[in-house]
């Protein structure tokens, strides 16, 4: 395959000027005309954060239904029950979560620098931050005094907790494959867009919880 | 003699033998690609069979051919296989065999998941499909199932003909958003050097526009499909009017994908009319910037225009005002591009072969229901015809008219490249004029019907209406019949045909570049672009042919 | 650019083709139902102005391609080019700005005929709105507060009088201000009214072809109509909105008469209650007679209820 330096650019907006100025992290989703060899994480991550951005809208679908219905009703929740509590368990399990992030991302720094024990260590944490969120999570369900059920606040909550939660344990099993590989010799010599690609997905189910966090507790009827 | 396209060698006449490679797994984009055509043709035929039916129903007044929940049970399925198994994924199928090609590449950027895309629909088709044989029968509430009369289904059934039908959907939505992520990364991505954005064929812009609006506007459908799944099975209440939910909702969400899905089948559509208009009348494509522009344009824009769809709910005066604006905007792109084409054979030299006769008949009729778009979009006179034929006859001009005639055109001009074989000129021709009569009579009478207050999903009409039904139930019979030498053609000559030469329409485009059919890896070297697209001038293409000249 | 003759060639096409879309234009009023209301004239005005564009672009986009196709054919071995030219970038600037202009003309045109059709819309979606309350309650809650009639921006025009539409699957019923009930809409002509319209399950749709109105009416929201009926006769209500499966049988017999036809009408019919002859239900009891059967599931349709009583309680 030909090596070849990029050609010229045609474009009435130049777009290859503009792209050598951004800051280099971005420049790595912003590939040249062509192609260059050597961003071999290139199009794997390219294609995965697009994979997240259309992930996004189906969230923000399920949000703008929750607002909408919100909004235009006036007994939000139904004689009797409470609602969703800010309680000292969602707190801390939101803290949990939040945390996670800063776990997870000296993980992935420390695979880049070849820190393999480093890297396995931190990584088992964020797994097991991710694992009491998902147990927290369902305890929170149990002891709540409303089921799917129960009105439009039923409705409304479960479904956007319970496919957060279904993210969060997409997130955990990607995480323990990329673990159990990790122990195949030479497994990340070459590329880490697995890692890459799991770390950016936790940032995304991080993101996404404060979102919903915000709208489901913080928000009182 | 006139000129050949193909070399007649007698032994080059081995019948085709490498057929099983399409039954297998594979991650080659053109099996890939071919898989995806031929498995959308099937199911083509289906929804054709389907429609065969309804207007069979609808040559007379009364109900007396088939009961009404069926008769509501065909018309969703017709309209549900013809968008999600017949346009939509026949045009991710073209794009996969051909986007590839024409930057240079020789795979897509994710080959394992082009396959795993393709290999989810025929399983969700096929789920769709049985719902035929449950007891209860199909969805019946029309494809765009809205609530609540699509949740009236007998209390007490999990598994009703609403609940595969929604399944089925949402499956064919992970396809088409894997594909979208694919097509997206290879084009940003994979093209050869030289091959600058504003050097990518038409097409491929296209494609590039179609797939974006796949990636922002498709999970708002599938979020929308989750909640009424879950309103249907689980006990929810999204969009029951009766316990607080609000189905308007459900239509905001459920638009906000399927306007811009229209353009998802129709920008491709334009792109395959694009490529083929300069190949046979020798001319580049005019105002190429423009055109390229355009399709991302069009994109851009029909993001924002879907409450036109809903301007007889209950949506406000204000929201009606703004999105007639939005949507009538969107036609100053498109007109762009049909001036582009019509400038494009002016002053031209014409070559009438089958795909250009099917390109620019597509290109005509485009004209057509793209005026009665414009019309439609105008807030009050929308009041009127919404839910009639009227509507119906004018987004079958362009399903059928314009996005299916220029899938045929496509198939005609690519055919030679996909399969190495040459088709049957005179056929062709007899297919097109089997097809553009009949589909002009068809869908043209049902404006009026429209217009004196026929309405949409009705198996018994008021008599005064017969008059126009007949003629189009007549008409839609025969082109039902106009299926048949198109599939004779394309089964005969893909299995006996003769030899085709690398390029035998001498295009330009990097497609014709490598034989026919092209190599595992695409190409023997990449190819490094130096020149425009387009380049009818080049003396490689500006040929005088004689008759023993091969390319 | 062009020789003279050339805008010569052009400036005649474009004059043909003006009168011959004007004449098709002002055939459009054919193609119509009859007007028989005051909002009907300015729809069918509007309709005929886009046929009138539409045909312009039609005929002339099609007949230049036609014109390719009869005149600059070439022979078959010549795969010479045609042209060299790629494009021509006043010519792309004159044909996106002319259609842009076209469609704020249009744009405009139709936004003015929006203006004077009196559909009331609901208020804004992120509105809070009060889904129980009655219409009556909503609007005086309006009118008490200034500041809240610029959120609803549909304000009703005020009309003679209310008639009460109630659809469910499958039948209409109207209940007139003297509280009587029947399954025919009788409308005073040359009076506007407003109608209060009701959906009991599903969304139904209001909608008389001659009237150019229609409505999609959701269950338990308030929404009206305000029309005059300008032409005596008497015309079909059908449901607009797909509801089911005898969807295609609804539908009711609409009156428009003279207030002294009106006012008979009305005391004759509040002594003699009859039964309802509802569609849906004889079909439904009755086998089907048609050739396939599915015999799949269908929501039962209620018994017809005893039209023109008078009712006392307010409920449907």
């Amino acid at each position: 395959m030909e090596h070849r330096p990029i050609h010229l650019d045609e474009s009435p907006i130049r777009f290859e000027e503009w792209r050598r100025r951004l800051p280099n992290w971005l420049q790595r989703f912003l590939p040249s005309g062509g192609g260059s060899h050597e961003d071999h994480h290139g199009k794997g991550m390219f294609g995965f954060t697009v994979f997240l951005l259309s992930e996004s809208i189906i969230f923000l679908s399920f949000i703008f239904t929750y607002v909408v219905l919100r909004l235009n009703t006036t007994n939000w929740l139904p004689p009797g029950i409470s609602g969703p509590e800010l309680s000292t368990l969602v707190i801390i399990n939101t803290v949990v979560l939040l945390s996670s992030s800063f776990v997870i991302q000296p993980a992935e720094n420390a695979l880049k620098r070849n820190q393999l024990s480093k890297f396995r260590w931190l990584w088992l944490i964020t797994i097991a931050m991710g694992i009491y969120f998902l147990i927290g999570l369902l305890i929170e369900w149990k002891n709540l005094d409303f089921k799917l059920t129960t009105g439009l606040v039923g409705s409304t909550f479960y479904l956007l907790t319970g496919f957060h939660g279904l993210h969060v344990l997409a997130g955990v099993v990607l995480q323990i494959i990329m673990l159990i590989r990790s122990f195949i010799p030479g497994n990340y010599n070459q590329t880490h867009f697995g890692t890459s690609a799991t770390t950016l997905f936790w940032h995304f189910v991080d993101v996404v919880w404060v979102f919903l966090f915000s709208l489901l507790y913080l928000w009182r009827a | 003699m006139t000129h050949e396209f193909s070399e007649a060698i007698a032994e080059d006449r081995e019948p085709l033998d490498n057929w099983r490679q399409y039954f297998r797994f594979s991650t080659d984009h053109k099996v890939i690609g071919v898989q995806y055509m031929v498995m959308t043709f099937i199911f083509f035929l289906i929804g054709g069979l389907l429609a065969m039916i309804i207007r069979a129903e609808l040559l007379t007044p009364e109900s007396n051919l088939v009961d009404r929940p069926l008769y509501n049970g065909l018309f969703t399925m017709h309209g549900t296989i013809m968008i999600f198994l017949w346009i939509i994924p026949f045009n991710a199928g073209l794009s996969n065999y051909l986007v590839p090609l024409m930057i240079g590449a020789r795979d897509m950027a994710f080959p394992l998941l082009n396959a795993i895309s393709f290999w989810i629909l025929p399983p969700a088709g096929i789920l769709l499909i049985s719902s035929f044989l449950l007891p209860n029968g199909t969805a019946q509430a029309g494809w765009w199932s809205y609530p609540p009369v699509s949740l009236q289904f007998p209390p007490g059934q999990l598994i009703n003909g609403e609940f595969i039908w929604i399944v089925s959907l949402i499956l064919i939505g992970i396809s088409s958003i894997m594909g979208a992520v694919n097509f997206v990364t290879t084009i940003f991505w994979m093209r050869s050097p030289g091959m600058t954005f504003f050097r990518m064929p038409v097409f491929v812009w296209s494609v590039f526009s179609a797939q974006l609006l796949q990636l922002i506007n498709l999970p708002a459908l599938t979020g929308a499909l989750i909640l009424l799944l879950f309103d249907l099975a689980f006990g929810t209440q999204f969009f029951k009017p009766e316990e607080g939910g609000d189905p308007i909702i459900y239509q905001h969400l459920f638009w906000f994908y399927s306007h811009p899905a229209v353009y998802i089948m129709a920008l491709p559509a334009f792109g395959i009319i694009a490529e083929i208009l300069p190949a046979f009348s020798r001319n580049p494509l005019f105002g190429y910037r423009s055109v390229a522009i355009a399709s991302l344009g069009i994109a851009v824009v029909s993001i924002f225009v879907w409450v036109h769809h809903m301007f007889t709910s209950a949506t406000p005066g204000w929201m009606r005002m703004t999105f007639m604006f939005t949507s009538m905007l969107v036609s100053i792109p498109t007109g762009v591009k049909a001036f582009a084409w019509t400038a494009t054979i002016w002053k031209s030299k014409l070559h009438l072969e089958t795909p250009m006769l099917f390109a620019m008949g597509a290109a005509a009729m485009f004209i057509f229901g793209g005026v009665t778009g414009v019309m439609l979009a105008a807030t009050p006179f929308d009041i009127h015809v919404n839910n009639t034929y009227f509507v119906v006859g004018h987004f079958h001009y362009i399903v059928f008219n314009t996005i299916t005639m220029a899938i045929f055109a496509a198939i005609y001009f690519w055919f030679p490249k996909i399969t190495g074989r040459m088709y049957a000129e005179g056929w062709g021709k007899l297919h097109f004029w089997l097809t553009f009569i009949p589909a002009n009579i068809t869908f043209f009478s049902m404006h009026p019907l429209g217009l004196q207050g026929m309405l949409r999903r009705v198996s018994s009409y008021d008599p005064r209406y017969q008059g126009w039904n007949v003629i189009a139930s007549l008409a839609a019979f025969l082109l039902g019949v106009s299926t048949l030498p198109f599939i004779a053609n394309i089964v005969g000559s893909w299995l006996y045909g003769p030899r085709a030469v690398d390029n035998p329409w001498h295009a330009t485009g990097l497609e014709w570049t490598t034989s026919s059919p092209p190599p595992r890896d695409n190409f023997a070297e990449i190819p490094i672009v130096t020149r425009p697209p387009y380049d009818y001038g080049d003396p490689k293409y500006s040929v005088i042919k004689n008759s023993n000249n091969g390319e | 650019m062009f020789r003279f003759l050339e805008y010569l060639l052009i400036a005649g096409y474009i004059a043909v083709l003006l009168v011959i879309s004007h004449w098709i234009g002002q055939q459009a009023y054919s193609w119509m139902p009859l007007q028989a209301t005051a909002e009907a004239k300015k729809v069918d005005d509007l309709f005929s102005f886009l046929v009138s564009i539409g045909a312009f672009i039609l005929l002339g986009l099609v007949g230049m391609m036609l014109y390719s196709v009869l005149f600059f054919r070439a022979s078959k071995e010549d795969y010479s080019e045609g042209h060299p030219s790629r494009g021509d970038v006043r010519l792309e600037i004159l044909w996106t700005a002319t259609p842009t202009l076209l469609v704020l003309w249009i744009a405009f045109q139709s936004f003015n005929i929006y203006q004077q059709l009196n559909i009331l819309g609901l208020g804004q979606i992120v509105h809070l709105h009060l889904p129980l309350e009655s219409h009556s309650v909503a609007l005086a809650s309006l009118g008490a507060s200034p500041a809240n009639a610029a959120i609803v921006s549909d304000v009703p025009k005020p009309a003679s009088e209310t008639i009460d539409v109630f659809a469910k699957q499958w039948e209409w019923s109207f209940r007139y201000p003297n509280n009587l009930t029947s399954n025919e809409l009788h409308l005073k002509v040359n009076r506007n009214i407003r109608l209060n319209l009701h959906a009991q399950d599903v969304i139904h749709g209001f909608y008389v072809p001659e009237f150019r109105l229609k409505q999609d009416i959701i269950p338990k929201r308030d929404i009206d109509i305000v029309l005059t009926p300008t032409r005596t006769g008497k015309y079909k209500l059908k449901d607009s909105q797909f509801s089911g499966t005898y969807f295609a049988l609804m539908e009711a017999d609409v009156y428009v008469e003279s207030v002294e036809a009106y006012n008979q009408w009305l005391t004759q019919t509040a002594s003699e209650p009859t039964a309802i002859k509802n569609q849906a239900v004889a079909e439904n009891i009755q086998v089907a007679k048609t050739l396939f059967k599915s015999g799949w599931y269908t929501v039962a349709p209620d018994q017809p209820a005893v039209a023109n009583e008078r009712k006392v309680s307010n409920d449907t």
